[in-house]
């Protein structure tokens, strides 16, 4: 089993009941190729870099989901097959995935995401950037004059 | 003759650092487009790393990136002309 992201913009123009259905009929197919999905984010309609299709904005969503080489490969068909698919892209994140560990991934982000979560995790991650910021600021300039310095105490030495 | 080239050279160039080595909470990812606007030209060129002092393994990471980000529409290929 294999981790995949896969990203496709749809039409942005399409009736809320269609772009469910449509959602809904590339989750089914995960469901049905014996793929699990880990995360479904729908990004809404965002500005496209460059037009696709004469259109200047798309509707972005970005799956995440366990599977294997066959599902990428039928889901992809499908993709192409939807003219309300204006462009995909799908990412190999994790060659390896253990089943067991994923569900337990799985339920901990359920859990998360209901009641109270743990506050350990995201506290921990707050902590780090402040204390690594300061280093970047250190200019070149006073390291040259130290070398200056000891350049000249070597060379008097050598004259004595 | 250390000392000579030092008195020679009088534009001391500010040391770069590489972003991604200096901050390691920051991390690339092709759907972070904010970050990687940083790392190319208005044209949507991808920035040389002696510019932007990026270290050799975060520009390759980098490069995949924004080319992949590209790929999706988040980034252009060609930017504004004219």
């Amino acid at each position: 089993m294999r981790r995949y992201e896969t990203i496709f913009i749809a039409d942005p123009d399409l009736q809320e009941k269609v772009q469910k259905n449509l959602f809904e009929k590339f989750t089914n197919l995960i469901d049905q190729e014996k793929g699990i999905i880990v995360d479904v984010d729908d990004w809404g309609n965002k500005k496209l870099a460059y037009e696709i299709n004469k259109k200047s904005r798309g509707h972005y969503v970005c799956m995440t989901y366990v599977g294997t080489g066959e599902l990428v490969k039928e889901l992809e068909r499908n993709f192409r097959l939807d003219d309300k698919i204006m462009k995909f892209m799908t990412i190999l994140l994790e060659k390896e995935v253990d089943p067991e560990a994923l569900k337990q991934e799985i339920e901990a982000a359920k859990e998360a995401s209901k009641p109270a979560d743990e506050p350990s995790k995201p506290a921990a991650e707050h902590s780090k950037p402040a204390e690594k910021q300061v280093e970047t600021e250190t200019t070149a300039e006073p390291e040259s004059e130290t070398e200056k310095k000891t350049d000249e105490a070597e060379k008097t030495e050598e004259e004595n | 003759m250390a000392f000579r080239k030092n008195q020679k050279k009088k534009f001391y160039q500010r040391r770069k650092v590489c972003k991604f080595c200096a901050d390691s909470t920051l991390e690339i990812d092709y759907k972070d487009v904010k970050t990687l606007r940083q790392f190319i030209t208005e044209r949507g060129k991808i920035i040389p790393r002696r510019i932007t002092g990026t270290c050799a393994k975060h520009q390759r990471v980098l490069a995949t990136a924004i080319k992949q980000a590209r790929t999706i529409a988040m980034l252009p290929y060609v930017g504004k002309l004219g």
